[in-house]
């Protein structure tokens, strides 16, 4: 679909979708009410004093009510997030970045001074160059270059920010996607959006704060530990929403017991801890009455959301979604109407980007191919979409991988790779950032002549880390969390807001 | 107001003030550790102290903070506080002098605190922490409630609050709470009965308390508690995620638990059970408390960096969960609070540093654990050698037989020819004409090579060289084709002295010089099989092979590096593994070293010795403290990840030095009289209803005025339920089992495994033997706030979520278990709904259901009769099988149980 065709499209549409829009503000607001009022619960509060009495800490933790909504220290531009993450990490050559020099490269072997002193994951003795696999052409007003591998993509450049220069210190998957998401690469820290849920909590109570969505037929290489709370309390790690079975774990009642029933069970439950609570006058017991009415009420929100087969006919041509098939199209559809119901935090991950050229699926001619397919229609779709819901400006997008890949061709035990691939690279690559307050059509940083170093405006995932809880309204040097007699934050000692890329 | 006023209130105020100093100075002699420590912690360290000192001052150790700043001179001079550049500048207006630098000021009494401080000669103070266990003297308070001196100390405070204890909690309630916390699930009805009947309750009490610290399920239930200490899991952590056969080691904790072995013995096995003189078994699987470190198989990673960043891991495990100290701070500077060096960090390492174990995929050094009859043969072997030869070459034999070790890996090799080691970290294969080198090989009247390896190729040869790729050949062999892996011994002449030695190999026939053919294991050089020509010889060497050969179950261990495999220990700049510094020896931190025993030697025996020495401050207190969180849901130091400066304050720091005392000098560390000594408490068998006035003034229990009222664990739910359910199974040991469990959860790249639903008893064993799997733990542990065992967990973090709602009312586990429950409640309720209620009530809470409850849920049993009535199909389905026809009211009585298992009173140990 070109972008012409989308915009007469948001034209026709525009009436309604204002009117939806406004209903589902409505509804959501009072969705968030409803949790609140109902149990005077300020005396909750005050005791955790000692436990959280770091100067730097100003996140008040009330354990009966861990997600309600919480002001930033700061007006943030952006109230949600959307991380895209391709696990397996995609080719920014065949991509993003592009590299005429390398093409003249292509089929001679590696020169000694790119090989002196480097390690790869895979890569032995002496690899050939690799040109770039993927057609480039400037796109959109800015004149970005995109590779022909997204063609939907290059028709919304001019939302974008890219950054062209980043780096990571992993060169494994499972370590560097615990960098990128954790802040380490090592087992065991909180995630980015159970740091952002616990900071900001959620605004729709009947949802979980933090959702997480997989495609791809795999967990990300990280498995749950990237999207788990470390330190923090359990109730802001990720909660797994899935498109086959129930959309959120233990969700759907029992067979054959129907909603009424339920009600019925869950009043008795109510009133006999209500009795319980008249007998022990222990505000735990309100808490547990009052997660249960959550409970009730995620069983009727959750399915309601996770279910795309009401969305009109336009929007699963724009997305390129079809219900009831788990695909990456229909978590990205599914991230749009989170973010527009209240969920703080969306993480998707795609698996399968690991270009290495040992298979066909794993080739950049084939595999990578496809796998752009797959992407490049239903991001794309997202980022119209929450514009013309009014919803990107407040609604951070960020796509990216956990490393690049080599300007070598990837060999492997000596051998070369039967397909054309390309070995983990740790020293530049690209993740791009849209919306929430991220400047629009631009591109940062720059690599050199085979894309092999940043040369300019170089960031790593600290500094992204500390990006995206900056268009939150979170100083991240401030944002921390005491455990072990000391403040933790998420970038640790490290990470530097990107300004140039901020609108 | 005249001027001479002005005048006398000024010299009044002056006087007065100076009065009030030096009355001030007089009486009140300032507790470094109470009052400036505080001060330093909050207002200076974090620029002067351990990981930055700005203008070369630090505050963190006494020596630092006289010692000449930059400015070339001390900042305190102690007994001077007017020269003093430390109060100056405190004290100073001028913004760009005035200390914290940009921050606010210190306010009027800080500065008090400090200058007197100086004044009084700037004395340094260890916190309580660090000092070593003293008697305590018991406070006399409560002697009329007190069931024993630690009930003493709670009263004192409450005395001191105003407050007075609650009154004992009924019998009921005392016999689930007690039976929760000691064995994780209720008690059998006999043991129930007994004690609920018995006519004297106090000594029905000790009875029970007694019953429940010897039965198996005490062991099961307190080792929970530990393995997250341990980080136990049955996978490896990263990626792939692969299994680890590790569960021996959790096996081995439920029995060192049951068996009350003294804690200092469970520590020291599990810190040095191989270094142990004939360590057995157990011994060495009491090591793989260190063994559970995560380890990384992903393709293309580097083998050291991640079995450095286990060593790392090992180190933060002992001082986190043994010592309650945030030592992993050190790792890349200096403590910023307490006094620990950042080199020490690396000492400490050391201990950890030369264990055999290099995060290769297959988890060698392993135990190989040979059952009754092969032990026989192990036995008979060992004997024959040791007559034959001696006893030091019987023990080679006997060690390398169960361990494997010291064998050389193969993927530790370099100088790599026509050979490659699958994806950096995998097995070593050999392709036409390929040489290796194994570098540094003792060779020491060494005459045997054997070699674990695998091909398919006819037509190989391989030679062993000495120094170089094309040094002397000692050794030369045609390579056999194998099936599977498969051991291969190779004779030569005795070598002496430390050698490169390389391994070559060639086959001609190999069609395509890329063709893999020979894949590699490992090496292991030793002298030849003893006794040639001795009667036995051959059956002897058959049966050492046989023994070599066979099919045993293994477990990672500790083994550690003979002398000639020694790694140097060198700090870690910065805490990268990569910038080595200066090199370091073994050692405890310089700060706590006099718990060191004399005379211990210097690796992790040592470490071992200086753990459970009395005068280790941390290891009782850390220990006390944890027994008293579990039973109460907080610690008296809440904060069991350190008990250090940082951490939150005691709240009864006497009773924690009495206890700490008590455990190590009267109870000789047994864990089981301490717990005894616990629970037999009145604080502890108080009612744990809350008044209006604790609910004011002691919302968190703080003060213990009443009992404990804790969620129970994701372990002791489910336990509870099964015993509610009455399908517990008593089944202990073995491999981790598979309950049920929705589809889609394990989705690992790069691993098939599946999980597959259990059949028959092992569908109701203990949580505790439910398999974890580090990257998607079990859902319904993950929702009641189960540690996911990555890292050792020092404590869980209680929350309250509508997910926990959803797993107790949906997952079909406890759907299973409610339909159980209700087959029970109706079997052993009789024919009346009341009754059968009442019975389903009493079966949860050993009382007999208030008449409020009943009437609740005998209304919705008719609601849902009602309903299942109407339309039966949904009574079938309700009951797990719409085929088989039900009758309602057995549906009816199903939803009423599960409704019953979800109340707070039962999802709480009241």
């Amino acid at each position: 679909m070109t972008r012409d065709e989308l915009n007469t499209q948001r034209l026709v549409k525009e009436a309604t979708e204002k009117q939806a829009q406004a209903n589902s503000r409505r509804h959501f607001l009072k969705e968030s009410a409803m949790g609140l009022g109902a149990l005077a619960m300020g005396s909750l509060l005050g005791g955790c004093g000692s436990m959280f009495s770091q100067p730097n800490t100003k996140i008040a933790y009330d354990p009966a009510h861990p997600l309600l909504p919480k002001a930033p220290p700061f007006m943030g531009k952006a109230k949600s997030v959307i991380y895209l993450h391709m696990a397996g990490a995609p080719s920014q050559l065949e991509l993003f970045d592009f590299k005429p020099e390398l093409m003249k490269m292509d089929g001679q072997d590696c020169p000694p001074s790119l090989l002196k002193g480097k390690k790869f994951a895979f890569i032995t003795g002496v690899p050939k160059m690799l040109g770039p696999q993927a057609n480039f052409a400037p796109r959109g007003q800015s004149g970005i270059m995109l590779s022909d591998n997204l063609p939907h993509l290059s028709t919304v450049v001019d939302e974008i920010s890219f950054l062209k220069a980043v780096s990571t210190d992993q060169f494994n998957h499972a370590p560097a996607q615990l960098l990128v998401h954790t802040g380490t690469p090592r087992l065991g820290r909180p995630s980015i959006g159970s740091w952002v849920t616990y900071g900001l909590g959620s605004e729709n109570q009947n949802l979980p704060g933090f959702v997480v969505l997989t495609s791809g037929g795999s967990f990300p290489d990280a498995g749950k530990s990237v999207w788990g709370s470390g330190f923090l309390p359990s109730v802001y790690q990720g909660v797994q929403c899935r498109s086959e079975g129930d959309p959120v774990l233990f969700l759907k009642d029992q067979d054959g017991l129907d909603r009424d029933l339920r009600k019925a069970s869950l009043e008795a439950i109510k009133q006999a801890d209500q009795q319980q609570y008249e007998e022990y006058n222990d505000p735990e017991i309100l808490s547990r009455i009052a997660q249960y009415e959550m409970a009730y009420r995620m069983q009727i929100s959750a399915p309601e959301v996770m279910n795309i087969n009401d969305e009109p006919q336009y929007i699963h041509d724009m997305y390129g979604t079809q219900p009831g098939k788990a695909s990456f199209a229909n978590n990205v559809l599914l991230a749009r109407k989170l973010v527009e119901k209240g969920v703080r935090f969306v993480q998707l991950f795609d698996w399968g980007w690991d270009a290495h050229g040992d298979s066909a699926h794993n080739s950049l001619n084939i595999g990578l191919k496809n796998k752009c397919r797959a992407m490049d229609k239903p991001v794309t779709a997202l980022l119209f979409d929450l514009k013309q819901r009014g919803l990107l400006d407040e609604t951070l997008v960020v796509w990216g991988g956990e490393f690049g890949r080599t300007p070598m061709m990837e060999n492997r035990n000596g051998v070369q790779n039967p397909y054309k691939g390309r070995d983990h690279h740790t020293s530049a690559f690209t993740i791009w950032m849209a919306g929430g307050g991220i400047k629009k059509g631009f591109s940062y940083g720059e690599t050199d002549e085979i894309g092999y170093y940043g040369i300019s405006g170089k960031v790593d995932a600290f500094d992204i880390q500390a990006t995206i809880l900056n268009q939150l309204g979170f100083n991240h040097e401030q944002f921390t969390y005491p455990f072990q007699g000391r403040p933790f934050r998420l970038t640790d000692v490290a990470g530097k807001v990107i300004k140039p890329i901020i609108a | 107001m005249s001027k001479q006023k002005i005048i006398t209130l000024a010299i009044c105020v002056a006087g007065l003030s100076l009065i009030a100093y030096s009355f001030f100075s007089r009486e009140k002699e300032i507790d470094f550790n109470t009052q400036v420590k505080p001060i330093f912690n909050k207002k200076c360290i974090s620029c002067h102290g351990g990981v930055k000192q700005q203008g070369g001052f630090s505050v963190l150790f006494r020596d630092e903070a006289l010692a000449a700043t930059k400015k070339g001179r001390p900042a305190i001079i102690p007994g001077d506080p007017e020269h003093s550049e430390f109060i100056r500048r405190i004290k100073s207006n001028d913004a760009e002098v005035r200390m914290p630098y940009k921050h606010p000021a210190l306010n009027s009494s800080e500065i008090d605190i400090l200058s007197t401080w100086v004044k009084q000669g700037a004395k340094w103070g260890t916190h309580w922490a660090y000092q070593p266990v003293k008697p305590v003297e018991v406070p006399d308070a409560g002697i009329q409630w007190a069931r024993n001196d630690l009930d003493k100390f709670i009263y004192a405070k409450l005395q001191k609050e105003g407050l007075k204890p609650s009154e004992q909690a009924d019998r009921a309630t005392l016999l689930r709470r007690v039976s929760l916390d000691l064995t994780g699930t209720l008690p059998d009805d006999k043991t129930a009965q007994t004690y609920l009947t018995a006519p004297d309750e106090n000594a029905a009490y000790q009875t029970l308390v007694d019953h429940l610290l010897a039965s198996n399920q005490f062991g099961e239930h307190w080792a929970s508690n530990w393995l997250d200490i341990a980080r136990y899991a049955d996978t490896k952590g990263y990626e792939a995620d692969g299994n680890r056969s590790i569960w021996q080691y959790r096996d081995w904790v439920i029995k060192a638990f049951n068996a009350d072995m003294p804690y200092n013995e469970f520590i020291t096995d599990q810190i040095a059970g191989d270094l142990m003189p004939n360590a057995t078994d157990a011994q060495f699987i009491a090591t793989a408390f260190s063994r559970n470190s995560p380890s990384n198989d992903e393709g293309g990673t580097n083998n050291e960096e991640f079995r450095t960043a286990a060593v790392l891991d090992r180190v933060n495990t002992v001082w986190a969960g043994l010592m309650s100290t945030t030592f992993a701070c050190v790792q890349c500077h200096s403590h910023p609070y307490d006094p620990f060096k950042h080199d020490e960090y690396y000492q400490f390492m050391a201990y950890f540093n030369n264990t055999r174990d290099e995060d290769e995929p297959r988890e060698y050094p392993v135990l190989r654990t040979f059952n009754d009859s092969l032990t026989l043969k192990l036995n008979q072997l060992t004997n024959w050698v040791k007559t034959t030869s001696n006893e030091n070459e019987a023990q080679r034999i006997r060690y390398f037989l169960r361990t494997g070790s010291p064998a050389i890996n193969s993927n530790s090799v370099d100088n790599l020819v026509n050979a490659e080691i699958t994806n950096h970290s995998g097995d070593l294969f050999f392709r036409r004409n390929a040489s290796v080198r194994l570098a540094r090989v003792n060779l020491q009247d060494v005459s045997q090579l054997i070699l674990r390896y695998a091909t398919a190729d006819k037509g190989g040869h391989m030679q062993l060289r000495l120094d170089a790729a094309n040094g002397p050949i000692i050794a030369s062999w045609g390579v056999d084709t194998t099936k599977g892996f498969k051991n291969g011994t190779v004779i030569f002449p005795k070598q002496q002295g430390i050698h490169d030695v390389y391994l070559c190999f060639q086959n001609p026939s190999l069609k395509s010089p890329m063709q893999n053919s020979v894949y590699l294991d490992w090496f292991y050089f030793s002298p030849q099989f003893p006794g040639v020509g001795k009667p036995g010889y051959a059956e002897s060497k058959k049966l050492f092979n046989s023994l070599l050969d066979a099919n045993v179950p293994v477990t990672p261990i500790l083994v550690e590096n003979p002398a000639t495999m020694h790694r140097n220990s060198n700090v870690f700049i910065r805490g990268a593994w990569t910038a080595k510094g200066r090199v370091v020896q073994p050692s405890v931190p310089k700060s706590l070293a006099f718990a060191m025993p004399a005379g211990e030697p210097q690796n992790r025996r040592g470490l071992a010795a200086w753990l459970t020495d009395k005068r280790n401050p941390l290891v009782s207190r850390t220990m006390v403290n944890r027994l008293w969180q579990q039973l109460y849901g907080a610690g008296i130091v809440e904060t069991l990840e350190d008990m250090g400066s940082q951490g939150m304050e005691p709240t009864h720091k006497d009773l924690l030095d009495y206890m700490a005392y008590q455990l190590m000098y009267d109870y000789n560390w047994s864990i089981k009289k301490m717990l005894r000594e616990l629970v037999m408490m009145a604080t502890y068998r108080q009612d744990s209803k809350l008044s209006n006035e604790l609910k004011e003034k002691d919302l968190y229990n703080k003060l213990y005025a009443r009992g404990p009222r804790v969620r129970l664990s994701f372990e002791q739910l489910r336990d509870q339920d099964l015993q509610i359910a009455g399908v517990l199974s008593h089944k202990m040991y073995g491999p981790p089992v598979m309950p049920w469990q929705p589809k889609g959860i394990w989705l690992s790249p790069y691993n098939d495994a599946v999980w597959v639903n259990a059949v028959g008893e092992d569908r109701y064993r203990r949580a505790v033997y439910t398999y974890l799997k580090r990257t998607a733990p079990y859902p319904s542990a993950v929702a009641f706030d189960g540690a996911q065992r990555q890292l050792c967990t020092v404590r869980r973090i209680t929350t309250n979520t509508p997910l926990q709602a959803l797993v107790t009312l949906n997952d079909s586990v406890y759907t299973d278990l409610s339909r159980h429950f209700a087959a029970r409640m109706k079997l052993e309720g009789g024919a009346n709904i009341d009754n059968q209620i009442a019975k389903g009530y009493s079966l949860m809470l050993y009382k007999s259901i208030p008449p409020g409850r009943l009437q609740i849920f005998k209304g919705l049993y008719e609601r849902s009769i009602h309903e299942f009535a109407a339309d039966k199909s949904k009574a079938a389905a309700y009951m797990g099988d719409r085929q088989k026809p039900v009758k309602p009211e057995d549906a009816a009585l199903a939803l009423v149980a599960q409704t019953m298992l979800n109340l707070d009173e039962v999802l709480t140990k009241n």
